[in-house]
């Protein structure tokens, strides 16, 4: 059995990569796949505890994670049609393009 | 008792009635409401004889008759007792029964006489109302049955007097007139008011007859001699002032501004004969009834009677020797009146200090001569002034003046305004067999007689034939000027109309007439008397009597009226004596331009106005400028001060925190809307320090367990 600890670095790393893309990256479409990395990080972590947790296991950190991997289908869906609107009125999906949230 | 009492108010009540009327629709009325006034105040005067004669069927005549009429309770006293309430009520007694008559029977004449005086008059409703009103005053004031509702009808007629004197008050000289008389016999009210004032404090009671039961009984505790003395003085400060007695005088000649009407309203049945009768009314105070009849001599103040009796002496001088060197027609019956009503109040003073000396000599007779003759003299006055003021306003309303010097030789042109006014002149001049004869003998006698008890009466006695022959002299003086010789004016002066003519007619023979009521009567002092009648005749009885002094003394006074006249006659009638002998050295200049001017009297009342009271008032006004208005100033401006500071407080402090921490606020959120970039980045950046913030703090102090829920 893999030790926990593996399976929470991965994690760790995931989130680093993810929130890195976040955080720098300015195309939208690179920024949404980002987010997607730091939900599979976290869904990473229910699935590690899930089997980790004594004394066999505890089946609700997978159905947290089947319930996440949903829900990040349609964050994705309502995201990309957001950059679809965006692009279509600003012609861009670049983020330090866009300041619809300044004052 | 009186059958129909409740009747008596009417006899106010019609003038009242007609004042409302003509003061209401006067201005439609034919003559501005002449007929309604002169109806009212024959009624008056019906109901007043109707209640006159059952006063006298009740025994009046040598017997003293009371009754009170009642009206309302004014202000209700003690609920249990009902002491001290105060109520108008009527009182019908023997004076007040026979003065409603002379009121109003005098008043009705002489709004008669005003239908033609008045006749080309502007302003008529607005005359009759007043004199209606006028009237009211002077019948509620004899008939009222205590010392308030007395005071209220005064104070009605002081009213009345002030506007009626100003009737032309376009006229400068009437407007001041009627000022001065309102503000100089408003000295005297408020004496009055005072009497009044300490009456109630004594007495609890206003009405009269309680008065007289109160007296014995409180006297020693709450009347003492010192109240004895002050409440009859203020009552006589206020009867000084209506009756323009020295030094309250000064008002009356000016008076005269007022048109001729109201002076014989105000000379004859009114106004001035309000003062004598209050100073009768206040013998209650002079000459105190003991419980059980007899005098009550402790309570007699003495010198109050003496400064009653004084100042009617010395006004009675004063007066007529301003009289002699007047020209003013009006003026020189206006000063007679002063001296004849200083007359009345020698007669009222000494009457009443004869009736108390003979009860401390342990006479139990109440010798009421005096009072009877002051009164009967009262009577007489109103008939002969009111004839004279007529008929000076027949001849003024003929030559349009009132200076005697534009007259002259109106005897052919207006024959009977000059008999009948000769009646007048002969009868105040006290010449038998006219009225004043009798009354102003029967004064001089009583106060001959007071002398023996104290000498100062025999120098008032002395001063009152001194100025019996004055008044002898400067009436003929008048009447001569007016009537006799050529006359010296401008225009064509006529007989007066029938209306007026007729009225004077009447008087004339009431001129006569008053002096026989002293014999209808058994002399006047059976009528009209102070607790117990006097019946002696004049004249007559000290002859019967063999009483040769009495008889002396009347040849005496009568021969002084009677040279009097003969002067005057020498004078300005036969022209024997040129009237420059009076001016011709400079003493007699000097005594001849004191009366013109009036003693300076007036003069000196001006000069006190303007120097003594202004320069009073310059000093209070330069305190209230420097001294108060120091003050003032200085409490306004520290106001000033400190509403500065407030001020300086509010905008520095309390404005500039509210301001700074906006304009803080302003700023900051200046400097903060540049962290709002709009760039999702940027938020993600600050959301990302924030939590990595929060963890190390968190790791630092050791509390990220707590927050991890591990215990």
């Amino acid at each position: 059995m893999i030790p926990v600890e593996y399976e929470l670095i991965l994690s760790t790393a995931l989130f680093c990569i993810g929130l890195y893309g976040v955080m720098v990256r300015k195309n939208a479409i690179i920024v949404l796949m980002s987010i997607e990395i730091l939900l599979n990080a976290a869904i990473l972590n229910f699935v590690a505890f899930s089997s980790y947790a004594p004394p066999a296991g505890d089946p609700a950190g997978q159905v947290f994670a089947l319930l996440a991997i949903a829900i990040a289908a349609g964050e994705a869906a309502i995201g990309l049609a957001i950059f679809l609107a965006l692009y279509e009125t600003h012609g861009t999906t670049e983020l330090d393009k866009i300041r619809l949230l300044r004052w | 008792m009186l059958e129909n009492a409740w009747l008596a108010w009417m006899i106010l009540g019609s003038p009242l009635i007609a004042f409302v009327v003509v003061g209401l629709i006067g201005r439609r009325l034919p003559e501005g409401g002449a007929h309604v006034v002169v109806g009212s105040l024959a009624a008056s005067l019906v109901i007043a004889l109707y209640f006159l004669v059952q006063v006298l069927q009740q025994g009046a005549i040598g017997n003293p008759t009371a009754t009170t009429v009642p009206g309302f309770t004014w202000i209700p006293g003690d609920p249990a007792t009902g002491e001290g309430a105060i109520g108008m009520n009527l009182l019908i007694d023997n004076l007040s029964a026979f003065l409603l008559v002379l009121v109003s029977f005098l008043s009705l004449l002489i709004a008669i006489f005003s239908i033609g005086y008045m006749h080309e008059e502007a302003g008529k409703p607005r005359y009759y109302a007043e004199i209606a009103l006028f009237v009211a005053g002077m019948l509620g004031t004899v008939s009222a049955d205590n010392f308030l509702q007395l005071l209220i009808f005064w104070e009605i007629m002081g009213l009345c007097s002030y506007l009626l004197i100003g009737f032309w008050y376009h006229k400068p000289e009437a407007a001041s007139a009627a000022k001065k008389a309102f503000l100089v016999t408003r000295v005297g009210d408020v004496l009055f008011l005072a009497g009044i004032l300490v009456i109630w404090n004594v007495f609890h009671s206003f009405r009269f007859e309680e008065i007289v039961q109160k007296i014995p009984v409180l006297w020693g505790g709450a009347y003492t001699p010192q109240l004895a003395l002050l409440i009859p003085l203020f009552l006589f400060g206020g009867a000084v002032g209506k009756s323009a007695q020295f030094p309250l005088h000064a008002w009356l000649p000016d008076a005269m501004e007022g048109p001729t009407t109201v002076s014989a309203l105000i000379h004859a049945a009114t106004m001035v004969k309000a003062g004598v009768y209050l100073t009768a009314r206040s013998f209650i105070f002079l000459v105190p009834i003991a419980t059980g009849g007899g005098i009550l001599v402790q309570a007699v103040p003495w010198n109050a009677i003496l400064v009653i009796a004084g100042i009617g002496a010395f006004t009675a001088v004063f007066a007529g020797s301003m009289a002699l060197a007047n020209y003013d027609i009006k003026r020189v019956l206006a000063f007679s009146t002063i001296s004849q009503l200083a007359y009345m109040f020698l007669g009222l003073g000494a009457g009443a200090y004869l009736m108390a000396s003979e009860a401390a000599h342990g006479s139990t007779e109440v010798a009421t001569a005096g009072y009877s003759a002051a009164l009967f003299h009262l009577t007489n006055h109103a008939f002969f002034k009111a004839l004279l003021f007529l008929a000076a306003g027949s001849v003024i309303h003929a030559v349009h003046t009132n200076d005697v010097r534009a007259m002259g030789g109106l005897g052919k042109l207006m024959p009977w305004t000059s008999k009948t006014m000769l009646m007048g002149a002969l009868a105040l001049s006290g010449i038998i067999p006219f009225s004043g004869f009798f009354s102003k003998d029967d004064i001089l006698a009583v106060t001959f007689e007071t002398g023996a008890s104290n000498p100062l009466f025999y120098l008032m006695w002395v001063a009152g034939i001194g100025t019996a022959f004055m008044t002898a002299f400067y009436t003929f003086r008048m009447w001569l000027m007016t009537f006799h010789g050529e006359f010296r004016g401008h225009g064509h002066p006529h007989e007066s109309p029938r209306v007026m003519t007729s009225v004077l007619i009447v008087l004339s023979v009431f001129t006569i007439a008053s002096g026989a009521i002293a014999f209808l009567t058994n002399g006047f002092g059976n009528l009209i008397f102070y607790e117990e009648p006097h019946a002696a005749l004049p004249l007559i009885t000290p002859l019967l009597e063999g009483n040769v002094v009495e008889l002396a003394l009347t040849g005496l006074s009568l021969a002084l009226a009677l040279a009097g006249v003969g002067l005057a006659w020498a004078v300005y009638g036969k022209r024997v004596i040129s009237p420059s002998t009076f001016t011709k050295t400079p003493t007699r200049a000097f005594l001849h331009s004191m009366l013109v001017n009036r003693y300076w009297i007036d003069d000196w009342y001006n000069a006190f106005g303007s120097r003594t009271v202004a320069g009073f008032a310059r000093a209070v006004d330069w305190f209230d400028r420097n001294v108060v208005d120091g003050i003032v100033n200085a409490l306004g401006r520290g106001g000033v001060v400190v509403g500065a500071l407030s001020d300086l407080f509010d905008r520095k402090v309390i404005d500039g925190a509210v301001n700074s921490i906006s304009l803080e606020t302003i700023r900051s959120s200046l400097a903060l809307r540049t962290r709002q970039t709009g760039q999702v980045q940027n938020y993600t950046w600050v959301i990302v320090l924030g939590i990595v913030a929060i963890l190390v703090l968190a790791v630092l102090l050791g509390i990220l367990p707590r927050i991890l829920g591990r215990p």
